[in-house]
C-alpha cells in the first residue's frame, strides 16, 4: 500500500520535471508569451493615464520602454529558432530526471525512512482495547488527569508504584512526596516514599529515605518495609552484626510463607558468605556501640556514629592491612555525605593496600558503587 | 502512514530540488530554453512536497503522534491545539522544515511571476535557488531528520519549551523566516548576474520587489522577537544584543543598505557592483545567523540542541555558499559594466552615505558578535561583548543616519540643492531642537542621549511628512487638487517616505525608554507603589490551574489620581511536564506607554516584583510595522510590475528648486 | 566639480566615516569585553579585585541565602573552588541549587563576587556552555547526566 502511494508520488515528481522538456514548445512560444505581456503592459499604462494615475510624461516613457522590449522579444523569437545539439541535451536531462529523481529519493529514503512503522495517534492508542492493559497507557491517562487535578492525592498514591515498575524513579518519588502532601502523614505510605528513593539513589539507602523509615517506624513499629531497608542501611553502613540481627527478627515475627522472606533470606545468606571470623572479632566491640546508639537521640546518634567513624580512622591510620575495616569506613563517610573524606580514605586505603589485588578490586568496586569516581 | 507519506515527500523534494539545480544552469550556459523550462516545474513540484512533507509533520504533532521522536520530545497530549501546531516549529528540526519550506515558497513564487524574465537569467536565478534548496534539504535528512521514528512509542511527550508555549511562537519564526529566505532570491539573482556576467536596470527591477518583501518580513520578524522577548522574559527588555538577535539584525542592515543601493541601481544604472555585493552579503549573514543559532555554537533560548555534527554540516553550507559566491564576484564582478559616476551632494550621494553607515554599523555588529567566538577558537579565552560596545559603535552611526535620512530624500537625483534642502528642513529640524531643549529642561537626571534622541525622531518624523506635503503643497492648491495629486504621487514615494516615518517612531520610542520609571520591590497586598505617574498596588494573590500548567496569579490594580484606570495579572506559572516555572508579566498599554509588573517569589506574604513604567514605548514596534507598511506600499507601486524605463526615470525626480 | 574631484570627495568621506567607526569600535570594545572564568580559573589566574567578570558554575546546594529587600547570596562552584556571591533583584525561573548558572558583575575581594546579572539556564536540558567547559577542565562533567 504505501509503495502504491510512494510510486505514485515519484510518478507525479518525475512528470512535473519531465513536462517542460516533453511539451513540443519551440522557444519562440515563449518569446510569443512575451509579445502578449508587453502588450498588456501598454494596455495597462493607457488606462492609467486615462484614469488620472500616472503623469503623462511619465506614461510616455514606460510606453517607450514596453515597446523597445516588445521589439527586443520579437527579434528574439526570430533568432531563438533551433539551437543545434538542443534535442541532445533535451534527451540527456529526460534520462537524468528519469533516473535521477527516483534514484536520488529512494535513496535517501532507504537510509532514514521506516516504511513499515505505522502512524500512532494518541487518541488511538489510548482508546485500543488490546492495550487496556498496558501499563504506560495507565500512567498516561492518570498524568493527563493530574495535571487537571493537581490536588488529587489518590492519583499520586496510584500512580507512583506504576512509575516504580516503569522505572521511572524520581517520578515515583514525586508523586509519593506530593501523595505524603495531599494525603496527610501515614506509615505505610511513607515506607513507600523511603522504597522509592532507594530506587531512585540506585539501590543505596541515603539519608532521606533513612529518615523516611525511621518517620515510618515510629508511627508503625511494626512496618516490615521499614524494618527491612533501616536493615539493609546497617549493612550498607558496614555495620553487620546489627544488619543480620535485624534482618533475623524480621525473620522471626514473619509468617513461613511471606512472599518477601526469601529476599530477606537472601540478605543473609549474603552476609554470612562474606562474614569471615577474623573481622567479625574486630567488629565485635562497634557491635555494641551500635546497639547503644540506636537507643539514642538523632543528635546525640549522629555525634556517636561521628566518633565511631573517626575512632574507625584513627585505628586504620595506626594499623593500615584492614581491606574490611577500608571499606567500612569509605562506605561509611559516603552515608555521611562528606565526598571529600572518602575519596582521601579511598586513596589513602589504596596506598595501604598496596599489593593485596584482590583488596584493591572490592575498592574499585566501592568506589565505583558509591560514584567517587567519575 | 501519512508520517512516512511525509518523509518520502520530503526525499522527492531534494530530488526536485537537485533537478532544479542541474538541468537549468546547464541550459543557461547553453541558452537552451526547453532545459531552463525545467525550473519552473520543479520549482513548483519542490513547494508541493516540501509542503506536502510539512503538512504531515503537523498532523503527527495535532494528532500527537508519539512514534515520531520530534513529536515526542517537543509535545505533550496536555498541550493547547495552538501549541502543538506552533509546537511544529518550536524545535530544532521542525524549524529548519518551515525554513526550507518558506525556501520553497519563494522559489516557487520566481517560478510564476519570472515569465517575463529574459530565459537565461530565469534559468539561472532557479538554478542557485534549487543548489541552496539541495544543500538544506540534504542538512535536513541527514543530520536533522524530523520524521525519525521511536519504536516503541512513549505514551506521553516531554513537552514543548515552557518559555515557547507564547503566541509569540506562531508569528515570530516564520516572519523572520520569510526575511531570511526572501534574501535567498535576491542572493540567487546576484550569483545569476555573476554568472552572465550582466547586470542592469530591468535585473535591479526585478529583484527589488523580492528584496522589498524580505526586509518588510524580516523588519516585521525582528520587531516581533524583541516584542515576545520584552513580555516574556519579565525584565522589561527589549534588546539585550544576544548573539541570537544580532545574527538577525545584520541580514537587516545589509538589506537595508541593499534596498537603497538597488534604488541607485534602478534609477541611474550606478553602484552596480557595490549592489551584486550588497546582494551576497545580506544573504550570507542570513546563512551566518542560521549557523550561529542552530550549530549550538552560542548559547540561547534559540539553541534548541547543539549537536557537533549539524554545525559541521551547516558550517560546510554556509563556507560553500558565502565562498562561492565571493570566488564567483572577484572573478566575474570585473565583467559588469561601470555605471557612471555622480556628484556627492545628490540622492544618489546621500544613498552612498546611507549604504556607509549602514555597512559600517553592520561590520561593527559583527566584529562584536563574532570576536568572541574567534578569540575563543584561538586563545581559548573567553568573554563577552557587552551591550555598551554595540550601544556605541552602532548607536553611534545609526543616528548619524538618522539625521542624514530627511536630507537624502530631499536632494534630486543627479544634482541636488544642498541649501535648498536645508531650507526645506528648517522647520522640523527647529521642531526636532525645540522639543529636545523641552525634554532636557524636563527631565531630572537619566540619560542625555534620550532629549537628544527624541529631537532627533521628531526631526526625522517631520522630514519625511515634509518630504510628501512639499509635493503636494506647490502653489496652496484647494484640498481637492491636493487629494488628486496625493493619489497620484507614486506609491513608492509615498512607500519610502512612510519607512522614513517608521524609523523616526522606532527613534523616539527607545528615545523616550530614558524617561520611564523602575521599582523592584517586595510588596504586601493593598500596598500602594508609585511608578511614573501611577500607583500599583495588589489586590489578591491566587493560585490557577491552566491546561498544562498550574499558576500563582497576583492581580493588581492601576490607579491614576485615585481611580483605577486598569488591572493586569502578573503570574509565574509552573509546568510540571518539564518541572519548569516561567514568568508571565502583567502589560497593560495606557497612552502608548506601558505598565510592567512581573512577579518573582511570596514571601511572608509579600510578593516580589519588578514594576516599570514605559512611556511610549509602543511606538519602538509601532515604528517597526510603519517601516514594514512602507515596504509594502513599495512593493505595490505599479511601475515595479511594469518594468518601466530606467533612464527616463530621472525626470521623474522631485525638482527641489522648485519647492524650495 | 571635475570627475576625478568627485570620485576623491567620495573616497575621502568613505574613508571618515570608516575611520570614525573603526575608533569608536576599538574605544568601545576596550570597556564593554567581559571575561568569562570558572571559579578554579579566578583561584589560578589570581584575578584582581575589582574586575569585571562573568563566572559560571554551578550554584553549590545549601548555600544559596534569601533575605529581605530580594537581596540573594549563594556559592558557586565548579567542585574545585567556590566564590561568593551576592545579588540584588529578581533572579531567572531557572535559578536553582545545584543547577548550572553564569553570573556577571564585579570581583569585590578574593572569592567575592558581587553580581548584577544573573542568567541561567533556559530548561533541564541546557546547561550554559561556559559552565560546561569550566566543569569538564576541572573533570567534574560526565555527559548526559551532569554533576
Amino acid at each position: 500500500m504505501i509503495w502504491l502511494v510512494f510510486a505514485l508520488m515519484t510518478g507525479a515528481a518525475v512528470l512535473c520535471a519531465l513536462w517542460p522538456l516533453a511539451r513540443r514548445r519551440t522557444s519562440s512560444e515563449g518569446e510569443a508569451r512575451a509579445v502578449a505581456f508587453y502588450k498588456a503592459q501598454i494596455a495597462e499604462i493607457d488606462r492609467d493615464v486615462e484614469r488620472g494615475q500616472l503623469p503623462e510624461e511619465e506614461a510616455r516613457s514606460a510606453r517607450i520602454e514596453a515597446a523597445r522590449r516588445l521589439i527586443a522579444a520579437g527579434e528574439r523569437a526570430e533568432v531563438a529558432g533551433a539551437p543545434a545539439g538542443a534535442r541532445v541535451r533535451r534527451i540527456a536531462a529526460s534520462l537524468v530526471i528519469l533516473i535521477g529523481v527516483p534514484v536520488v529519493a529512494l535513496d535517501f529514503y532507504a537510509r532514514y525512512g521506516s516504511p513499515n512503522e505505522p502512524d500512532e495517534p494518541i487518541a488511538a492508542r489510548l482508546n485500543d482495547p488490546s492495550r487496556s492493559n498496558d501499563l504506560q497507557a495507565a500512567v498516561a491517562k492518570i498524568e493527563s488527569h493530574l495535571i487537571a487535578h493537581p490536588n488529587d492525592g489518590v492519583g499520586y498514591k496510584v500512580i507512583a508504584p506504576a512509575y516504580l515498575r516503569l522505572g521511572r524513579f524520581d517520578d515515583a518519588v514525586r508523586a509519593y512526596s506530593e501523595a505524603l502532601r495531599l494525603l496527610g502523614d501515614n506509615p505505610d505510605l511513607r515506607a513507600d516514599y523511603g522504597e522509592a528513593q532507594v530506587a531512585a539513589a540506585g539501590g543505596v539507602v541515603t539519608d532521606a529515605a533513612r529518615a523516611s523509615f525511621q518517620q515510618a517506624l515510629d508511627k508503625n513499629p511494626s512496618s516490615r518495609k521499614a524494618r527491612y531497608y533501616l536493615a539493609l542501611a546497617a549493612e550498607q553502613d558496614g555495620d553487620r552484626p546489627r544488619a543480620v540481627d535485624m534482618y533475623q527478627k524480621l525473620l522471626a515475627g514473619a509468617p513461613p510463607d511471606a512472599p518477601w522472606a526469601p529476599a530477606v533470606r537472601e540478605r543473609l545468606a549474603g552476609l554470612g558468605e562474606s562474614a569471615p571470623a577474623a573481622s567479625a572479632k574486630v567488629d565485635a566491640p562497634p557491635s555494641q556501640e551500635a546497639a547503644a546508639i540506636a537507643s539514642l537521640s538523632p543528635e546525640q546518634r549522629q555525634t556517636a556514629i561521628q566518633g565511631m567513624v573517626d575512632r574507625l580512622a584513627a585505628r586504620l591510620a595506626a594499623k593500615g592491612d584492614d581491606p574490611e575495616g577500608w571499606r567500612r569506613l569509605i562506605r561509611a563517610y559516603a552515608v555521611l555525605q562528606e565526598q571529600d573524606k572518602a575519596k582521601e580514605a579511598l586513596a589513602k586505603a589504596r596506598a595501604a593496600l598496596d599489593g593485596d589485588d584482590a583488596a584493591k578490586r572490592d575498592l574499585d568496586a566501592l568506589a565505583k558503587e558509591l560514584g567517587l569516581e567519575s | 502512514m501519512i508520517v512516512e507519506i511525509g518523509h518520502y515527500a520530503l526525499t522527492l523534494a531534494l530530488a526536485l530540488a537537485l533537478v532544479q539545480a542541474i538541468v537549468p544552469l546547464w541550459g543557461a550556459a547553453r541558452s537552451d530554453e526547453g532545459l531552463i523550462g525545467v525550473a519552473q516545474s520543479t520549482a513548483i513540484g519542490q513547494f508541493a512536497a516540501v509542503a506536502l512533507s510539512f503538512a504531515a509533520l503537523v498532523e503527527a504533532h495535532l494528532v500527537s503522534d508519539f512514534s515520531v521522536l520530534n513529536v515526542a520530545e517537543n509535545s505533550h497530549t496536555a498541550v493547547p491545539t495552538i501549541y502543538k501546531i506552533t509546537g511544529v516549529w518550536g524545535n530544532h528540526e521542525g524549524s529548519m522544515l518551515l525554513w526550507v519550506l518558506i525556501l520553497a515558497v519563494f522559489g516557487a513564487l520566481v517560478a510564476i511571476f519570472a515569465r517575463a524574465l529574459p530565459p537565461v537569467l530565469r534559468g539561472n536565478v532557479l538554478g542557485v535557488q534549487g543548489l541552496i534548496s539541495s544543500a538544506f534539504l540534504a542538512f535536513i535528512l541527514i543530520t536533522s531528520n524530523p520524521f525519525a521514528r521511536l519504536d516503541p512509542a512513549p505514551f506521553e511527550g516531554r513537552d514543548l519549551n515552557p518559555v515557547l508555549q507564547d503566541p509569540g511562537l506562531a508569528i515570530h519564526p516564520p516572519l523572520l523566516y520569510l526575511g531570511y529566505v526572501g534574501f535567498s532570491i535576491v542572493f540567487s539573482f546576484a550569483a545569476a548576474a555573476l554568472i552572465e556576467g550582466r547586470v542592469d536596470a530591468a535585473w535591479a527591477r526585478f529583484v527589488r520587489p523580492f528584496a522589498l518583501i524580505a526586509w518588510s518580513f524580516l523588519t516585521l520578524g525582528i520587531a516581533m522577537g524583541s516584542y515576545w522577548a520584552y513580555y516574556t522574559l519579565g525584565w522589561g527588555g527589549f534588546w539585550f544584543w544576544d548573539p541570537v538577535e544580532n545574527a538577525s539584525l545584520m541580514p537587516w542592515l545589509a538589506g537595508t543598505a541593499f534596498v537603497h543601493s538597488v534604488a541607485v541601481m534602478e534609477k541611474r544604472e550606478a553602484l552596480k557592483v557595490w549592489t551584486v555585493f550588497l546582494a551576497i552579503v545580506a544573504f550570507s549573514f542570513s546563512l551566518l545567523g542560521t549557523f550561529l543559532v542552530r550549530s549550538g555554537v552560542l548559547t540561547s533560548v534559540h539553541a534548541f540542541a547543539s549537536d557537533p555534527e549539524r554545525g559541521v554540516f551547516i558550517l560546510l553550507i554556509l563556507a560553500a555558499f558565502i565562498g562561492g559566491a565571493l570566488a564567483l564576484f572577484a572573478w566575474r564582478a570585473p565583467l559588469l559594466k561601470q555605471g557612471g559616476l555622480f556628484a556627492p551632494i545628490s540622492r544618489e550621494g546621500a544613498l552612498v552615505l546611507n549604504n556607509l553607515f549602514l555597512t559600517t554599523s553592520c561590520a561593527a555588529v559583527m566584529l562584536g558578535t563574532l570576536y568572541p567566538l574567534a578569540l575563543e577558537q584561538l586563545t581559548g579565552e573567553k568573554i563577552t561583548v557587552g551591550a555598551p560596545f554595540f550601544n556605541m559603535t552602532c548607536g553611534a552611526l545609526l543616528i548619524a543616519l538618522c539625521a542624514v535620512i530627511p536630507f537624502g530624500q530631499s536632494l534630486a537625483w543627479k544634482r541636488g540643492d544642498l541649501l535648498g534642502a536645508a531650507q526645506r528642513l528648517a522647520i522640523a529640524g527647529a521642531a526636532g531642537l525645540c522639543v529636545a531643549v523641552a525634554l532636557y529642561a524636563a527631565m531630572s537626571g537619566g540619560p542625555v542621549l534620550a532629549p537628544i534622541g527624541a529631537g532627533l525622531a521628531i526631526y526625522v518624523i517631520l522630514g519625511a511628512s515634509s518630504e510628501i506635503a512639499a509635493r503636494l503643497w506647490r502653489g496652496g492648491a484647494p484640498f481637492s487638487v491636493l487629494l488628486a495629486r496625493a493619489a497620484g504621487l507614486p506609491l513608492s514615494t509615498w512607500g519610502a517616505a512612510v519607512a522614513h516615518l517608521g524609523v523616526g517612531v522606532t527613534l523616539l520610542g527607545l528615545a523616550m525608554t530614558g524617561f520611564g520609571a523602575e521599582t523592584i520591590a517586595s510588596m504586601k497586598i493593598g500596598e500602594p507603589r508609585v511608578v511614573g505617574p501611577y500607583v500599583v498596588a495588589f489586590e489578591s494573590l491566587q493560585p490557577r490551574v491552566g491546561p498544562n500548567y498550574r499558576e500563582l496569579v497576583a492581580k493588581a490594580a492601576i490607579r491614576k489620581g485615585g481611580a483605577v484606570v486598569a488591572t493586569v495579572e502578573p503570574s509565574k506559572r509552573f509546568f510540571p511536564a518539564r518541572e519548569m516555572s516561567t514568568t508571565q508579566a502583567g502589560i497593560v498599554t495606557l497612552d502608548l506607554g506601558q505598565i510592567y509588573i512581573s512577579i518573582g517569589d511570596e514571601n511572608n506574604g509579600a510578593i516580589a516584583a519588578r514594576l516599570y513604567w514605559k512611556p511610549l514605548v509602543t511606538l519602538i514596534w509601532i515604528g517597526a510595522c510603519v517601516m514594514a507598511l512602507g515596504g509594502a506600499l513599495s512593493l505595490a507601486d505599479r511601475r515595479l510590475r511594469i518594468g518601466a524605463p530606467a533612464r527616463a526615470k530621472a525626470a521623474l525626480a522631485p525638482q527641489p528648486t522648485r519647492a524650495g | 566639480m571635475t570627475r576625478k574631484g568627485r570620485r576623491l570627495t567620495l573616497i575621502g568621506v568613505a574613508l571618515c566615516v570608516v575611520a570614525f567607526a573603526v575608533g569608536l569600535g576599538l574605544y568601545a570594545l576596550r570597556d564593554s569585553i567581559v571575561f568569562f572564568y570558572g571559579p578554579s580559573e579566578i583561584a589560578e589566574k589570581n584575578v584582581q579585585p575589582g574586575a569585571r567578570l562573568r563566572v559560571g558554575g554551578l550554584v553549590k546546594p545549601g548555600t544559596l541565602v534569601r533575605s529581605a529587600n530580594e537581596r540573594i547570596s549563594f556559592v558557586i562552584t565548579d567542585n574545585a573552588h567556590d566564590v561568593a556571591v551576592t545579588y540584588q533583584g529578581q533572579v531567572p525561573d531557572l535559578f536553582r541549587e545545584g543547577q548550572g548558572v553564569v553570573a556577571e558583575g564585579v570581583l569585590e575581594a578574593p572569592g567575592k563576587f558581587h553580581a548584577d546579572t544573573i542568567l541561567s539556564k533556559h530548561d533541564e536540558r541546557y546547561m550554559p556552555r561556559e559552565v560546561v567547559d569550566a566543569l569538564k577542565k576541572q573533570g567534574r562533567w560526565q555527559e548526559g547526566g551532569g554533576t
